[in-house]
C-alpha cells in the first residue's frame, strides 16, 4: 500500500520527467508509430496528400523485397555483424590492454591519435578510404602496388574483397568507441587482484581470460549491444564505399538496409517503403530479444 | 529550483508553439515573395539583382535550401512554410505535378511569351501538355580535347574516328577518350545515337530494346580503353592532369580545366558510324517553378506574374548563363554579341539540338538507380550485355509498379 507522502512523490517524480518524456516520445515513439501507421495507406507521390488505410496490402507487397536477394543480404548482414563484433572486441581489448601497460609513456598521445577517427565526420572518413585508399586510378594501395612493380586492381569490384575492404573501414571508424568503453573497464578494475594473480604465476593471457574479461563483462556489455545495433543496420559504409550513384564499384555486397533502400526506397512509395521499414524494425526487435535471452542465459551459466 | 523548472517549461511550451505560427500574410505593405534555390552564389546574385529593380513594391528573398526536393515534398502544399517559388532544374517537375503542388506557367506567363524560349527548353519544362517551368538557363554534355594531345584535325567526326584515335593514345596511364562510363546521364548521349531511349514518355522502360542492346555493346568496346574507375572525380582529375586527350563532360568542368592550363577545345558530338546520328546527350533545363499554395493567392498571384514576365529578357538569361556556364533558354539571346562570340555556349546550343531533355516523368527517379546498376554489371562485373539489359528491364518494371 502506497502512503500519501509516498504518491505525492510519485507525482512529483512523473511531472519532473514529463519534458524528457515527452521529448523522447517525439524524437523516437512518434516517428516509428507515424511510420507504423503510413505502411497501412497508399501514400505515394501520386496520393501525396489525399492517402487513406488501405489495410495490410503494404506488407503483402513488402514480400517482394523479403525474396531471394533479402535472404541473402540477411546472411551477409549476420555474418557482417558478426566478424565486426569479434573483431572490435578483440582489437579494442588488445588496444586497450596496451594503453593499461604501466609506466607506458605518452599515454595521453596514444589515446588522442585513437580516438581520432571518431572526431572526424563518418562520411568523410568512408569517402577518404574509397578514393584516396582504394580508387583503382589514384588511390594509395594501388599507388603502392605500382611502385613495386605489381599490377593494379579493382579492390572494390569483388564481393569479397569489396566486403574485407568494408569491414576494415567499419573498424577504423568504430574502434575508438570500443576501445575507450575497454579502456574505462580495464582502470575501473581492483588492482590487487592482479597483484594476487602475479603472485600465483598467472600470465597475460591467464589473467585476462580469467579474471580481467569476466571482470569487466558486466561494464561494457551495454557498449556491446548498443555497437550489435549499429553494426547490423549499418547503411552508410556499405552504401558509400560501392554504391553511391555514379561511383559504383561493381561489388554485390548488401547489407538488409541497403537492399531495402534499392528495393523499396527508390519507388518513392512511402506506404510500401514504411511497410518495409516497419518489417525490418520487427525482424530487430526480435534480433535485440534473442540477445537479451541468450545474455540472461549465459550470466545464469 | 521549482520556479526555474516552471520557466523552463513555459519556454519549451512557447518554442514548441511558436513553431506552429503562421506566416504572415501581406496587407499593404510590398508584397513579399520567397525563391528557394540550390544554386551557386553567383547565380543567386545574378538573379536577385534582377528582382531587386521590383522593389520596392515586391520585395523577392532568394534562400538557399540543402535538400530543397525533400523538403518540397515536406512542405509543399503548406502556406505556411512552402515558398513562393523554386528555381530547380527540370527533371523533377512530374514528381511535383503528381503531388499536385505545382501551378502552372501558363497561367501566368503568356502562350506568346513563351514560343520566345528555344523549343526544347519548354519541351523539357512540360509535363502531361502543361508547362510548368520559366526556363532561365540550360545545360548540355560536351565534347572535350584537350589540343596539346588532339589537336583540332584530330576530332573524330564519327566513333569509328575516335575508337580509332583510342586505340592510338590509350597506354601507359594515358588514354584516348575517357568519360563516366557507369553513368547513366553520360551513356543515355549513346543510347539516344543509337536510337533507343532508357524510358518512353509515358513511362515504360526500354532498356532491353535492340537499339539499347546494340548501344552498349557497341560502347563495351570503348570502355575496355578507358580507366578502370569511372567516378566523377577520377574522370576529371584525368583530364584535368591531360593524362586524357578527350572527354565528354557537363560545362561545370570548364573553369577547373582552363585553370589547369589546359589548351581546350570544344567540338561536335562524333556521329554514331552506325546509325549516322550524332551522340545525343541528356540537357538539363533550369527555371523558376510556382507553387499552388502561393499562387491561390490573389495579392501573390499578382506579383509572381509581374516576376516571371520581368525575367522573360535577354539580359537576366545571359547574366544567368555566365554565372552559371550554360546557355540561355530564351531565343534572342543568341543574336547578341556576347553570346554569339562564346564559344562554349554556342558549341551547347548545337548540341541541344540533337540532345534530349531529362525525362522529368517520375519513374525517372527509378531508371538512373536501375540502369547506373545495369551499365556496372556490364563493365565491372563481366556481365553480358543481353543479360544485363535483360534484367534491368525487368527490375525497373516490377519498381515501377510498386511506385503506385
Amino acid at each position: 500500500m502506497h502512503s500519501g507522502k509516498g504518491s505525492k512523490n510519485a507525482v512529483k517524480s512523473w511531472t519532473a520527467l514529463f519534458p524528457a518524456l515527452l521529448f523522447i516520445g517525439l524524437i523516437i515513439l512518434f516517428p516509428i508509430g507515424y511510420t507504423a501507421y503510413i505502411s497501412l495507406t497508399n501514400m505515394n507521390i501520386f496520393n501525396w496528400f489525399d492517402f487513406r488505410i488501405i489495410g495490410f496490402g503494404n506488407y503483402r507487397r513488402a514480400l517482394f523485397v523479403f525474396n531471394s536477394g533479402f535472404l541473402r543480404a540477411l546472411v551477409v548482414t549476420v555474418l557482417w555483424t558478426a566478424l565486426n563484433m569479434v573483431f572490435q572486441l578483440a582489437i579494442a581489448f588488445v588496444m586497450a590492454s596496451l594503453l593499461n601497460v604501466r609506466k607506458l609513456r605518452l599515454r595521453r598521445v596514444y589515446k588522442t591519435v585513437l580516438m581520432f577517427p571518431w572526431a572526424m565526420p563518418g562520411y568523410v572518413s568512408i569517402l577518404l578510404w574509397r578514393h584516396g585508399m582504394f580508387n583503382a586510378q589514384f588511390g594509395l594501395v594501388n599507388q603502392w602496388l605500382y611502385t613495386l612493380g605489381m599490377e593494379p586492381r579493382r579492390w572494390l569490384a569483388d564481393d569479397f574483397s569489396a566486403f574485407v575492404i568494408c569491414m576494415v573501414v567499419n573498424l577504423w571508424l568504430a574502434l575508438p568507441f570500443m576501445i575507450m568503453i575497454m579502456d574505462g573497464a580495464l582502470q575501473s578494475l581492483d588492482k590487487s587482484y592482479y597483484e594476487s594473480a602475479l603472485i600465483d604465476g598467472a600470465g597475460w593471457f591467464t589473467r585476462s581470460v580469467r579474471l580481467t574479461i569476466p571482470a569487466i563483462r558486466p561494464i561494457i556489455a551495454p557498449a556491446v549491444i548498443i555497437t550489435l545495433f549499429t553494426t547490423f543496420k549499418q547503411f552508410d559504409v556499405i552504401y558509400l564505399m560501392t554504391k553511391q550513384i555514379g561511383a559504383r564499384t561493381g561489388a554485390n555486397i548488401h547489407t538488409v538496409l541497403t537492399y531495402a533502400y534499392e528495393s523499396a526506397f527508390v519507388t518513392r512509395n512511402y506506404g510500401y517503403s514504411s511497410a518495409v521499414s516497419i518489417s525490418i524494425f520487427v525482424m530487430l526487435i526480435g534480433f535485440s530479444v534473442l540477445v537479451a535471452f541468450l545474455r540472461r542465459r549465459g550470466q545464469k551459466a | 529550483m521549482k520556479r526555474i523548472y516552471l520557466y523552463g517549461m513555459a519556454m519549451l511550451i512557447f518554442i514548441v508553439l511558436a513553431g506552429c505560427g503562421s506566416r504572415q500574410d501581406d496587407g499593404d505593405g510590398p508584397v513579399v515573395l520567397t525563391i528557394w534555390h540550390d544554386k551557386e552564389a553567383e547565380v543567386a546574385a545574378a538573379l536577385q539583382g534582377k528582382l531587386d529593380e521590383l522593389r520596392p513594391d515586391i520585395v523577392v528573398t532568394l534562400e538557399r535550401k540543402s535538400g530543397l526536393t525533400e523538403t518540397l515534398k515536406m512542405v509543399g502544399n503548406n502556406p505556411n512554410a512552402a515558398p513562393d517559388m523554386f528555381f530547380f532544374a527540370h527533371d523533377k517537375i512530374g514528381v511535383y505535378a503528381e503531388m499536385r503542388i505545382l501551378s502552372p506557367i501558363t497561367d501566368f506567363v503568356d502562350a506568346g511569351v513563351l514560343a520566345q524560349f528555344l523549343p526544347k527548353t519548354i519541351e523539357a519544362a512540360t509535363y502531361n501538355g502543361v508547362v510548368y517551368q520559366l526556363p532561365l538557363y540550360f545545360e548540355t554534355l560536351l565534347f572535350m580535347h584537350n589540343r596539346a594531345l588532339m589537336g583540332d584535325d584530330e576530332v573524330p567526326a564519327d566513333t569509328r574516328e575516335l575508337f580509332r584515335f583510342m586505340q592510338r593514345a590509350t597506354g601507359g596511364g594515358h588514354f584516348g577518350f575517357i568519360e563516366q562510363f557507369t553513368n547513366a546521364y553520360f551513356v543515355g548521349g549513346w543510347i539516344h545515337g543509337f536510337g533507343g531511349e532508357l524510358i518512353t514518355a509515358d513511362g515504360v522502360p526500354r532498356l532491353n530494346s535492340p537499339e539499347v542492346v546494340a548501344a552498349l555493346h557497341y560502347y563495351g568496346r570503348l570502355v575496355r580503353l578507358m580507366p578502370s574507375e569511372a567516378e566523377f572525380a577520377t574522370i576529371n582529375t584525368l583530364f584535368r592532369e591531360s593524362r586524357a586527350a578527350a572527354t565528354i563532360g557537363g560545362p561545370w568542368l570548364i573553369p577547373s580545366v582552363r585553370e589547369a592550363g589546359i589548351d581546350l577545345g570544344l567540338a561536335p558530338m562524333p556521329v554514331v558510324s552506325e546509325t549516322g546520328m550524332p551522340l545525343a546527350p541528356f540537357m538539363g533545363v533550369q527555371g523558376l517553378h510556382v507553387l499552388r499554395v502561393a499562387a491561390e493567392n490573389p495579392r501573390r498571384n499578382e506579383a509572381i506574374r509581374t516576376v516571371l514576365n520581368h525575367l522573360v529578357s535577354t539580359d537576366i538569361g545571359v547574366a544567368l548563363a555566365r554565372a552559371s556556364g550554360s546557355a540561355p533558354a530564351l531565343a534572342a539571346s543568341f543574336d547578341l554579341s556576347v553570346i554569339y562570340n562564346d564559344e562554349m555556349v554556342m558549341m551547347m546550343k548545337e548540341t541541344a539540338q540533337s540532345a534530349i531533355p531529362m525525362p522529368n516523368i517520375p519513374e525517372m527517379d527509378i531508371m538512373w538507380t536501375v540502369a547506373a546498376g545495369m551499365l556496372v554489371d556490364i563493365h565491372f562485373r563481366g556481365h553480358e550485355v543481353e543479360r544485363a539489359t535483360e534484367t534491368a528491364q525487368n527490375r525497373a518494371e516490377d519498381l515501377i509498379a510498386l511506385m503506385r
